[in-house]
């Protein structure tokens, strides 16, 4: 494969146009915040800058970070996206497979040192010396451990990558544990969301293409730009809620109206996400325009904060999946148990102590 | 019979002000947060900008809370610079060996009936202060961090997210953090039961007056006298 071809090479050998080209530049540059000023920037970057080597590695996932990737909206965006980053290891894309696959891994490892970039899918299984997931005879803690030493940057793909998914949702049997918490070392952006949005991921990859480092990042390590506000907030259900008008059941008139999905367990106030904003598949819809309630898919530990479909999540609690409500109503309860028996003993203490104080009336 | 002996200022006013701000307050946050959780009353029909049910009750949420925390604010000031011996709390000392010998195990022992005296203070008695401290002071800071943290989160990078956001952390995820707030505020009406009771029974056992003092400021001494 021959690394220094810039992305203009390849697209005009894949016969995109110039006009497609540029479309593609000011759609990257409005995805990720940029005025219209930065737009030249980009397209210079696409046109000089060798394309970047990038390690995919995938540990446990289930490959819909690959899947939402390769359906990236924008017409040529498809195209671009797979040559965009020259993919040069990917184990599920490869047609080479075992050693001869490790061996080209080491090789990039070693010409491009301090120059590739390492993106993860999934997460590694820490427990029992990581053997829930084997790459080649290795477990993949070791491989992914290796692999970071010599990036560039790491890329978490997904919410496994990023905060563990499903992998590590209670009780975690085999260690999952998200990408961050093993690199610590280089620079790292998560892209959480189980999968993230093809633009989210062309984004930052465009960004880091262009300027040549990470995104602006927020504190749990999510470009800015894509995970800066709530579903909640860019919602177009919000004057529903506001005003307080909730589907209450699937299948209920208000769902058929559109009403705000809140009390279906919306986890929109609460989750940092574009949904809202980029939608899916180009651009067509997002899971609450098509009725359903989000379900917090980029937030840390959304499978432990479940039931799904409801506001209130169920709290393990002295060995109870109980409810906030149902907890507290029971502490209250407890409470003015206790209350009830000790004014019982003080008045029996008190009868005992002065018997007097009894019959005060006839004092 | 008994009558009063001695009429004792106990409660200063801004210590009184304090307890009835803050038990509106927490009225109003209870009430409004659970309506948060589960909004109940039946939606408008109309055209959904004409209706704020949801947005009010949010707003008296956040508007309560931040008369709570400027309470509670002044509440502080007042205990570690007031000139009020009994509001300051002197005697609360949890971090000495001492104090939780002496007067904490007495007055526990009398409440659990091992000891028959009743001790009377006049000030907090040292279990009612251990309580407050518990229930109100820790209960407060921590409805007042998650809450200012999940304030913050509708403008990310702003003013409350810069300074409170980092709460976020702790508990991982946004939704936590709601569930838990949530959890927590159940304490206020389990302090409020053990409160009540406890005041009505000092009343009744010591005869103090108590239960009117935090909107008089006195408490009185009263004497057995035989007839
Ligand atoms: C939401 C309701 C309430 C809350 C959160 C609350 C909280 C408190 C707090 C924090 C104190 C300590 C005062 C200080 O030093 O600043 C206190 C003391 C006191 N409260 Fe309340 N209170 C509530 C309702 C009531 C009610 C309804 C009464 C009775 C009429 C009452 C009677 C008293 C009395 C007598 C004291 C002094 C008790 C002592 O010796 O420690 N409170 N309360
Ligand atoms: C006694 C104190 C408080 C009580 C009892 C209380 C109670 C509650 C409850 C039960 C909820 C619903 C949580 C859920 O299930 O989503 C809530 C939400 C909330 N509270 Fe509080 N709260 C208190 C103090 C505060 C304070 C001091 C603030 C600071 C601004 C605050 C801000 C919030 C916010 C922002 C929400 C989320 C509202 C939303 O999701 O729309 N709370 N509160
Ligand atoms: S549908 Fe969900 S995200 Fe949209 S306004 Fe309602 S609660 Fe918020
Ligand atoms: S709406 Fe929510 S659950 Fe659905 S994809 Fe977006 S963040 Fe994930």
């Amino acid at each position: 494969m021959k690394k220094d071809t810039t992305y203009k090479d390849i697209l005009e050998a894949r016969g995109v146009n110039r006009r497609d080209f540029l479309k593609f530049c000011s759609l990257m540059s409005v995805y990720l915040g940029f005025s219209s000023t930065l737009v030249p920037k980009i397209v210079r970057a696409m046109e000089t800058k060798p394309r970047i080597p990038v390690i995919w590695l995938h540990g446990l996932e289930c490959t819909c970070c690959s899947e939402s990737f390769i359906r990236s909206s924008h017409p040529i965006t498809a195209d671009i996206v797979l040559n965009m980053i020259s993919l040069d290891y990917d184990d599920t894309l490869s047609a080479a497979a075992g050693d001869q696959l490790e061996a080209v891994r080491k090789q990039i490892m070693k010409e491009y040192k301090g120059q590739y970039i390492l993106a993860v899918e999934g997460n590694a299984p820490t427990k029992d010396d990581g053997v829930y997931c084997m790459v080649n005879g290795d477990s993949f803690t070791n491989m992914l451990k290796e692999t970071a030493a010599d990036a560039m940057a790491v890329i978490a793909w997904g919410s496994c990558a990023s905060f563990g998914c499903v992998q590590n949702a209670k009780p975690n049997p085999t260690g999952a544990t998200p990408i961050h918490k093993l690199i610590k070392d280089k620079p790292l952006v998560n892209v959480p969301g189980c999968p993230p949005i093809a633009e989210v991921m062309t984004g930052v990859i465009t960004h880091l293409l262009t300027f040549g480092k990470l995104p602006e990042l927020d504190r749990l390590k999510r470009p800015k730009a894509f995970y800066g506000t709530r579903i909640h907030d860019k919602c177009y259900r919000r004057p529903y809620f506001d005003a307080g008008m909730f589907v209450e059941s699937f299948d209920d008139e208000a769902a058929n109206k559109g009403w705000c999905l809140y009390k279906m367990g919306c986890k929109g106030p609460t989750t940092f996400n574009a949904c809202s904003t980029v939608k899916w598949n180009e651009g067509t819809s997002y899971p609450i325009q098509a009725g359903h309630p989000c379900l917090g898919c980029s937030e840390p530990g959304f499978w432990d904060n479940g039931p799904f479909y409801t506001r209130l999540a169920d709290v393990s609690f002295l060995g109870t999946n109980a409810n906030a409500d149902t907890i507290g109503k029971v502490a209250v309860g407890a409470a003015a148990a206790g209350m009830a028996a000790h004014a019982v003993g003080t008045a029996i203490k008190n009868k005992k102590q002065n018997p007097l104080t009894t019959n005060e009336g006839e004092g | 019979m008994e009558h009063v002996i001695e009429e004792q200022y106990v409660w200063q006013l801004p210590v009184r002000v304090y307890h009835w701000i803050n038990g509106l307050c927490v009225t109003f946050l209870f009430i409004t947060g659970l309506y948060i959780a589960s909004p109940v009353l039946s939606p408008a029909i109309g055209e959904a900008v004409w209706y704020h049910k949801m947005a009010w009750f949010r707003y008296v949420h956040f508007g309560s809370a931040f008369i709570f925390l400027a309470n509670f604010i002044f509440r502080l000031y007042w205990a570690l610079f007031g000139d009020d011996k009994y509001g300051r709390f002197a005697g609360f000392k949890p971090w000495s060996p001492v104090w939780w010998g002496q007067p904490f195990n007495e007055q526990l022992k009398s409440y659990l009936f091992i000891k028959k005296e009743e001790p009377n203070y006049c000030g907090h008695n040292p279990v009612a202060a251990l309580t407050h401290f518990l229930f109100i002071f820790c209960g407060s800071v921590f409805m007042i961090l998650t809450g200012l943290a999940m304030y913050g989160e509708n403008n990310p990078g702003g003013f409350t997210d810069t300074l409170f956001g980092w709460v976020v952390l702790i508990f991982g995820s946004s939704q936590s953090m709601h569930t838990i707030h949530h959890v927590v505020a159940w304490v206020f009406p389990v302090y409020l039961v053990l409160h009540l009771y406890a005041v009505i029974r000092h009343d009744i056992v010591d005869r103090s007056s108590i239960t009117s003092s935090i909107i008089t400021g006195y408490k009185h001494k009263v004497e057995e006298c035989p007839e």
